[in-house]
């Protein structure tokens, strides 16, 4: 990292100082917290898998259906559309139903799908409740409050990134910017909001899954619809979220 | 970081402690293996448990329902389409000069046959604009008009055991035309719900085949595929009956 401030931990919590005879281990995450965290894979991956297999039985995005084929889904627009272009998909048997093959629990699954998405977001709810205990035994909330200082951060951290590619291309040097923080701005950012993005999922769910008993929830997104759209699009919040998460934990640590 | 004064809100230095390397490698190896076997267990529990999940979503909505919490309605500017969702294929108008209501199940412990011009005049007629939620996620905004539940247990009480009621439609088709009669069960705690309808009327016009005629259940607290179409027969009962869609492997309450 070559900041002078903070010595770079190797591994997930510790660090090695070959000094010492012992390894000094770094505790930088509450137990419960890393638990929490590591399931959200399995959790969210049914969560998403389900939802796009209930999306299918009724898709927010439609359009007056094709005179030819009589689609009117979005999503099975994007399927057509692949298995058109995609080299080697020209012969796939049925294009509309290609997303969802391949990106939820396949069409005509929605009893199925319910179940998943019930027990999934039961659990959910639950892994959130133990992540915030974690957070609050372990004094890890700290390093999640957005700070004064981090719009500027934030640009510093965005100019690395956007240069990182062309100085390594030009092996050329590019020092990490350097923080006292646990986190940087951009870190802090995501994980303040995705914690929030979850808890707006959760709100959106019971709005639409209980719109009679949960009727001023549903009304605070602006009624039944649109808390279908809102909940639609959280889930897009956790994808743009986890993909350069799992890139940048692979190429940064 | 560490000499500053850090306040409630200012980060603290993490914990640290020294292990000797072999240890922490076998602990390291420990935590892995754990964590693989937490996930298989996590994974087959989830599995055993995947068909009970309907029944604790069920409780939960049981938990959540009241019977004074009342279903928001809308003014007629708010309505909109609802389309023809029979299951199946439409049934063929020629039922309708026929239809009877047979009622059993009752205190008195004979079964009542009732025809629509008696439940039309006997009981008074209830006009709502309430939201129809089906199980697939689309919803219709539809003006209703019909006799309370409610009136009808009233007039033709229940026997004392009774806390369900089985709600039969015997003209419903499967897709190909074959008969497939449909039937769902009803808790009688959301019968009794003043907005649970036997409406008669859709758009202020008498209900047409698509939409159920003559007489169709309306329960705006249960999502759409309770909403019986074309009732046939009403059965009180003690136990929970069988429900079309709960042996489909939907939820057996589907409370919204």
């Amino acid at each position: 990292m070559g900041c002078s401030t903070t010595p770079r931990k190797e591994g997930i919590s510790t660090s090695t100082i070959p000094e010492q005879p012992g390894v000094l281990v770094v505790k930088r995450h509450h137990l419960l917290v890393r638990w929490s965290h590591w399931l959200n894979v399995p959790i969210l991956l049914g969560l998403s898998l389900s939802g796009i297999s209930i999306y299918w039985s009724s898709p927010i995005y439609q359009h007056t259906p094709d005179p030819l084929t009589g689609n009117f889904d979005v999503v099975a627009d994007i399927g057509i559309w692949i298995c058109a272009h995609v080299p080697g998909l020209h012969h796939y048997n049925s294009p509309p139903d290609w997303i969802y093959s391949h990106m939820s629990l396949g069409p005509g699954m929605l009893a199925p799908a319910l179940r998943i998405h019930w027990l999934c977001a039961y659990s959910f709810m639950l892994n959130g409740a133990m992540y915030v205990a974690g957070l609050i035994a372990g004094g890890g909330w700290r390093g999640l409050l957005p700070r004064r200082i981090d719009l500027p951060d934030a640009f510093r951290m965005i100019r690395y990134y956007i240069g990182f590619p062309l100085a390594k291309l030009g092996r050329r040097q590019w020092p990490h910017p350097c923080f006292n923080t646990k986190y940087n701005a951009l870190q802090r950012a995501a994980y303040f909001s995705v914690p929030l993005a979850g808890c707006l999922s959760v709100a959106t769910g019971w709005a639409i899954h209980k719109p009679m008993q949960f009727h001023s929830l549903a009304a605070i997104f602006g009624g039944f619809d649109a808390a279908r759209v809102w909940h639609f699009w959280l889930m897009w919040v956790f994808i743009l979220f986890v993909v350069p998460h799992v890139i940048l934990v692979f190429a940064d640590g | 970081m560490n000499n500053k004064p850090r306040g409630l809100f200012g980060e603290r230095p993490p914990p640290t402690f020294e292990v000797d390397p072999k240890v922490w490698r076998r602990r390291t190896r420990r935590d892995v293996v754990l964590f693989g076997a937490g996930t298989v267990a996590a994974l087959a529990s989830a599995r055993s448990f995947l068909p009970n999940v309907n029944r604790i979503d069920d409780e939960v909505a049981e938990t959540l329902y009241s019977p004074r919490r009342t279903i928001p309605t809308y003014a007629k500017s708010q309505i909109t389409p609802l389309k023809n969702n029979y299951n199946g294929a439409t049934p063929d108008p020629g039922y309708i000069p026929g239809w009877r209501l047979t009622l059993e199940g009752l205190a008195s412990g004979v079964s009542v046959v009732l025809d629509i011009r008696s439940l039309m005049t006997r009981f008074s007629i209830h006009e709502q604009i309430t939201r129809l939620v089906c199980v697939e996620g689309w919803s219709a905004i539809a003006w209703w008009a019909g006799l309370r539940f409610d009136d009808l247990l009233r007039a033709y009480p229940p026997m004392s055991q009774a806390k369900w009621v089985l709600v039969e439609s015997s003209v419903n088709l499967d897709t190909s035309g074959n008969p497939d009669p449909y039937y769902v069960s009803l808790d009688l705690a959301t019968a009794r719900h003043p907005q649970t309808l036997l409406a008669t009327h859709f758009n202020g016009q008498s209900l047409n085949v698509e939409h159920g005629a003559p007489l169709r259940l309306l329960a705006p607290a249960k999502l759409g595929l309770k909403n019986v179409k074309a009732i046939t027969r009403l059965t009180y009962v003690a136990q929970e009956p069988r429900d079309y869609w709960a042996e489909r492997g939907y939820s057996h309450y589907d409370g919204i």
